[in-house]
């Protein structure tokens, strides 16, 4: 078990029914805030996620909501509920599939679209993949939205605050992921060749790079992330074919905000948007809570067009 | 006269006396309604070329575009009880807000900052047309719309109304033919081909890219005006990304930044989808791969793959020739 859940002090509760009347409102915010960091930290994935293939290709990987969704219909449609295995063995192997997925994607789409005269092809390239891995996901799994029983499921309560699991998971895998993928694009020599593929192209395939061969890496972990996000978004959304297409826009957002390309920027892009996406709940009416990232990314735009760790443009 | 121009022009006078005669030979009143859609495809596809053929901009919320021209259009002509026409007028107002609005924030830094705006966007006008349900009629949509009109008489069967979007898609073939070999339309060529030389020439890059996106929006809500008031229901969930990529989709099968392609590119897009219903559930797989391979393999259209492919076949045909006939070379 993760160390968050030994916080000194929690009770477990399971009971669905926690009771929800005449709660201060400094106890509101807080659990609007920690459930905001959560989706930050998930946005911050998707902001990760596409800056890597971003960086690698210099094309936007548009297809990346479908992956996301790919990754929870493998794990929770074919691994736990279609063959029984254990859920953290179905991590590992949904892991492993969405990273030959990727890569797979990466050889089909990526590498014989990138160098084309007009990047409207490769654009149209991931976003017709999009459409191809929907239909497949709902023709493969039917269209019936359902979730994964037991998966990430209960609260924790401090005082009377509750505070649903799947937020804290959320939150220490998103910061493990993060720092394996900074150790490896730091310390082996692939991510070393990941960084300087995403810097010159051609001066990293004079050096001996197989820049294709690297693309096909990248894109491998960037769908293996969005399998990590699929499968920590089940408690949150259920399992459905449209279940990741609004986090991959705000994803888009979170990089803008933070500084685009950036990996830094992304998580704390993701961050900003998701709390105060969140804590906009106490101000503004409930349908507005999608507007608010839009908003932040045109302001942003308008003012910091770099983001606030870019430099400026 | 030359006997290009001769042929030319049987050409053109073939292809009006097929499109006047249409209505005569379509008798079912489905494939009229797609033709018809056709027609709205056609005008807006003419404006995405400015932008995405043209400029070379990726905008990926068309949707959104289309949308907000067919709200503001349905709205003020069903509340307000002003003529369809007006309504239009005031969606062309809405197309330059919106590029203006939309295109000042995310053209004036380079990068592709307009495909994340626009897809955004697009995505806001679809929820918010959803759940503001005392204006737009929320997921339940917009009934009674009423239809075009002139001088009392309605356009409310299919013949009539295809008539007059046959004259509205002229009009606007011709208007993105003329700006398009203009000043503005090389200009907008040069930027997609060399930024750094335009610049050079002292072209604000910003306002060209701003010119072409607002082009793109304003022929985006005349569509949406058209669609609105030829159907006479609406209903948000219609207004979705796929709607937004298949109009980049015409533009790339057509041929980026041919006029003539974009017209091409819709025909096929919006027939290949029936054409392929027999498959089912299958046929929008079908269709997503077809248009992959097609990116894949014909980056030029799809014209230009046939057109290479009957050279390929003459030059088969000749070159077994000349190898029995002998002495003979290219």
């Amino acid at each position: 078990m993760p160390p968050s859940h030994r916080f000194g002090g929690e009770a477990y509760n399971d009971d669905p029914h926690v009771e929800k009347e005449c709660k201060p409102m400094l106890a509101i915010l807080i659990q609007l805030l920690v459930s905001g960091i959560a989706l930050g930290f998930i946005y911050a994935l998707v902001g990760i996620e596409y800056t890597l293939v971003w960086n690698s290709t210099g094309l936007l990987n548009f297809s990346h909501d479908k992956l996301i969704t790919l990754g929870a219909y493998i794990f929770g449609g074919t691994l736990v509920l279609g063959l029984g295995l254990n859920s953290w063995l179905s991590v590992i192997i949904a892991m492993i599939v969405s990273g030959i997925v990727g890569a797979l994607v990466a050889s089909t789409i990526f590498n014989p679209l990138r160098n084309m005269r007009s990047t409207i092809f490769a654009v149209m390239g991931t976003i017709m993949l999009g459409r191809i891995l929907y239909e497949a996901t709902r023709l493969i799994w039917g269209p019936i939205p359902f979730t994964v029983p037991n998966w990430l499921t209960g609260n924790v309560i401090i005082h009377d605050i509750s505070i649903t699991k799947a937020n804290l998971y959320i939150c220490v895998v998103s910061i493990v992921v993060v720092a394996c993928l900074q150790t490896f694009l730091t310390f082996t020599k692939t991510g070393k060749a990941m960084r300087c593929v995403a810097q010159n192209k051609k001066a990293a395939a004079l050096m001996g790079i197989n820049v294709s061969q690297n693309i096909c890496i990248t894109t491998g972990i960037s769908s293996i992330i969005c399998c990590i996000i699929g499968m920590l978004i089940i408690p949150l959304f259920n399992i459905d074919v449209n279940m990741a297409s609004m986090i991959g826009l705000k994803g888009f957002s979170a990089g803008v905000i933070g500084g685009f390309g950036y990996m830094p920027g992304a998580i704390l892009g993701g961050l900003i948007i998701g709390i105060v996406e969140n804590l906009s709940v106490a101000v503004l009416p409930a349908v507005y809570k999608d507007v608010v990232s839009f908003v932040l990314l045109i302001l942003f735009l308008l003012v910091r067009p770099g983001g606030i760790l870019g430099k400026k443009a | 006269m030359t006997k290009s121009n001769i042929t030319k022009l049987a050409g053109i006078v073939l292809l009006s006396i097929f499109m006047l005669l249409v209505p005569v030979f379509v008798k079912n009143d489905y494939y009229m309604l797609v033709i018809n859609r056709l027609l709205i495809n056609i005008v807006i596809v003419l404006g995405l070329n400015f932008i995405t053929g043209l400029t070379g901009q990726m905008n990926l919320g068309t949707a959104g575009i289309f949308a907000l021209g067919a709200y503001t259009s349905a709205l003020l002509s069903k509340n307000l009880g002003i003529s369809p026409w007006l309504g239009m007028l005031a969606a062309v107002c809405m197309g330059l807000l919106i590029g203006v609005g939309l295109g000042f924030p995310s053209l004036r830094i380079k990068g592709v900052y307009l495909s994340l705006t626009t897809i955004g966007f697009a995505e806001v006008v679809r929820l918010l047309c959803a759940n503001l349900n005392d204006v737009t009629g929320g997921t339940q949509g917009l009934r009674q719309i009423p239809p075009f009109s002139v001088f009392g008489f309605k356009f409310n069967t299919q013949q009539s109304v295809y008539y007059l979007f046959l004259v509205i898609a002229l009009i606007a073939f011709f208007i993105a033919c003329r700006i398009t070999y203009s000043k503005w339309g090389r200009v907008f060529k040069s930027l997609r081909d060399n930024v750094e030389a335009v610049e050079m020439c002292g072209v604000n890059i910003a306002s060209v890219k701003i010119k072409a996106f607002t082009l793109a929006a304003v022929f985006g809500s005349i569509g949406g005006s058209m669609y609105a008031h030829y159907m006479g229901y609406m209903n948000p969930s219609t207004f979705n990304t796929d709607l937004s990529a298949n109009f980049v989709i015409m533009l790339m099968v057509g041929g980026i930044g041919s006029v003539v392609g974009n017209v091409v590119g819709a025909v096929i897009v919006t027939a290949l989808p029936e054409v392929l219903r027999f498959l089912g559930t299958y046929y929008q797989l079908v269709f997503a791969t077809i248009i992959v391979l097609g990116a894949i393999f014909l980056p030029n259209g799809w014209g230009d793959g046939i057109r290479r492919l009957y050279r390929w076949i003459r030059k088969k045909c000749v070159g077994q020739k000349t190898q029995e006939g002998g002495a003979e070379n290219e």
